[in-house]
């Protein structure tokens, strides 16, 4: 396993619209004062976007780890939320469970999952029902 | 700090500046710094936006216009001015008045843009309709946008909408017509871009893709506007046909207001947006893949679009209510100007003299390792900083300085607060009559480079 360069926790609050996408600016921030290529940061940061708004809309909390090496971006999202009971079905585009609500405020088209897994070359879902859900995705630089 | 071959719109004299910091408190980019009491800028980060001229007290920012006698290496001078020019004399001085006015100034024509415009609204829509690439499209009129894009936003240069501008469209065609009619070379006609902001002039200058503009400069309307109000008043009644605005079409007037692009556009599909912070904002939540429905944005880096440049006199609101002025008066399109559009449409070629390209800076000094290194340095640098964004080091803000810092170009000991020495600096430098109170030694102040 490659050395950790960098690593940087954040937590992302569950319902809260408000601050949804604040991480993933964060994250950008860190990689454009790298020289990292700008479309690898685009990919990054739709993966990193996604995913905050995932857990916002469907936990309670979680947190996104960021850690680079020197030929990898990797992120972790960890959330307590409901899990994904049919992880195959969740990653076809245009498959969503959210409510009325949230696609009234823009969100939840069922394009989540399937953008983040697009914008990776490594994409992994673990998923407890009731439990909580741990997405990886890796994506390769060449800084 | 290297000088880099690209230029700007303005004409920096360190010799005025009183390193009062307004400029560098304004930048977006941060590109300012004012450490011996003098601004400096870093030009990778220029947008041209010219905010530091808007706020600059001291004269000593000005914009790269033509004078008047720069032009006299033209055999003929056409004037083509922007559409925000009619906004600002008083409301009695139609169109009309103010091209007369042009002409006693000194220039042999003047070109009405009406019919490039037109084209490049029709251009504008064939263009969003036919789209093959991700959406939204970003308007490319305003050139501030185009450079923000091409410096902070280099994923989406190809979202630019790839149309050449109407000004650009005015000079080609006034050079071909009268290169025909008066058997002169396009190079002895000068095509003189009459420009609301110095912003223009640097997208005549160095247009921001490759290549060469049709217009030989800019001359901003402040460096006319007085001459122009004397000789609007002196224009004899006979001059003018007052019975015709003296626009081909007033529609003209909306290309550089905001909204005035998408009205030919399916609103719901469509944004207009005003003011540097706002587009900041929407460009940072295309990034993140937030904006899906839009198609097309319309941007004006200035709140209220071109009549609100940083070379215009007339107050922005005063100046907008003038157009509206003009344009509810009975205005009906002509057979002709319509029969032209039609005829002109197929014919022009709108494709940019080059791509664009995202700038490439260099920021990127070292290999991975180091630059991480660095970040981190700059984080540890910052922890020790008061966070009081005063700018008395010099640089807009601690996280500004904390950077620089880790690049080595300036010590930590600017800040105020960690050294006395800068202090010391400072009132040498702001307050060179007081008395000597910190007596440390200030005579080897940190000045940092």
């Amino acid at each position: 396993m490659a050395d950790i360069l960098m690593r940087h926790d954040f937590d992302v609050q569950g319902r809260n619209f408000d601050k949804a996408g604040e991480v993933s600016s964060e994250i950008k921030v860190i990689l454009k004062g790298l020289g990292i290529d700008s479309k690898i940061i685009r990919r990054v940061v739709v993966v990193s976007f996604e995913a905050e708004m995932n857990v916002t809309m469907y936990a309670d909390k979680g947190t996104i780890v960021f850690e680079l090496t020197d030929r990898n971006i990797l992120l972790t999202i960890s959330d307590e939320g409901p899990g994904i009971p049919d992880i195959e079905q969740a990653l076809q585009e245009g498959y969503s469970t959210a409510p009325d609500e949230m696609r009234e405020l823009g969100f939840g088209f069922g394009m989540g999952l399937p953008n983040m897994k697009k914008n990776s070359d490594e994409f992994e879902i673990d998923s407890v029902v009731a439990r909580g859900t741990t997405v990886h995705a890796r994506i390769g630089h060449n800084a | 700090m290297p000088d880099s071959d690209l230029k700007h719109g303005f004409i920096t004299d360190s010799s005025l500046c009183k390193g009062c910091m307004e400029c560098m408190r304004v930048c977006p980019t941060q590109a300012i710094r004012v450490k011996a009491g003098k601004a400096s800028y870093i030009p990778d980060y220029c947008i041209d936006c010219g905010l530091c001229l808007r706020v600059c007290t001291s004269g000593a920012i000005s914009a790269t216009t033509l004078d008047f006698e720069d032009l006299d290496r033209f055999k003929f001078k056409v004037a083509v001015p922007s559409a925000s020019l009619y906004s600002q004399f008083p409301v009695q001085d139609s169109p009309a008045h103010i091209n007369q006015a042009l002409l006693k100034l000194g220039f042999d024509k003047v070109w009405d843009s009406s019919i490039e415009i037109e084209m490049g609204n029709r251009a504008l829509k064939d263009c969003v309709r036919n789209w093959q690439g991700s959406y939204p499209l970003i308007s490319s009129n305003c050139p501030v946008i185009v450079r923000l894009v091409q410096v902070a936003y280099p994923t989406m240069v190809n979202q630019l909408i790839p149309i050449e501008s109407p000004r650009e469209l005015a000079a080609r065609a006034l050079k071909r017509r009268y290169s025909q009619e008066l058997g002169l070379a396009e190079e002895e006609i000068g095509a003189i871009y009459i420009t609301p902001c110095q912003t223009k002039t640097i997208s005549i200058l160095q247009p921001a893709e490759d290549g060469k503009s049709d217009l030989d400069g800019a001359i901003g309307v402040n460096e006319i506007y007085n001459e122009m109000l004397g000789l609007l008043r002196d224009l004899d009644a006979g001059d003018i046909d007052t019975a015709k605005q003296g626009l081909i079409s007033t529609t003209m007037l909306d290309w550089g207001t905001p909204e005035g692009q998408i009205k030919n556009l399916p609103k719901r599909r469509c944004l207009a947006l005003t003011g540097l912070a706002n587009i900041i904002n929407v460009f940072d939540d295309i990034e993140k893949g937030k904006i899906r429905d839009i198609e097309f944005l319309e941007c004006h880096v200035c709140h209220g679009g071109c009549v609100a440049g940083n070379l215009m006199v007339d107050n922005p609101y005063l100046a907008r209510s003038k157009l509206l002025n003009i344009l509810s008066q009975d205005n009906p399109t002509t057979r002709e100007f319509e029969q032209e559009v039609e005829r002109r449409y197929p014919l022009e070629d709108f494709t940019l003299k080059a791509p664009l390209k995202p700038r490439e800076l260099n920021d990127a000094a070292g290999n991975l390792i180091e630059r991480v290194k660095k970040q981190q340095h700059a984080g540890l640098v910052l922890d020790r900083l008061p966070g009081l964004n005063c700018g008395l080091c010099g640089a807009p803000s601690c996280k500004a300085h904390a950077e620089d810092v880790a690049s080595n170009k300036y010590p930590p000991e600017d800040c105020v607060l960690l050294s006395r020495d800068r202090v010391a600096l400072l009132q040498k430098l702001y307050l060179p009559d007081e008395p000597d109170q910190a007596e440390e030694e200030s005579d080897e102040a940190a000045s940092g480079d």
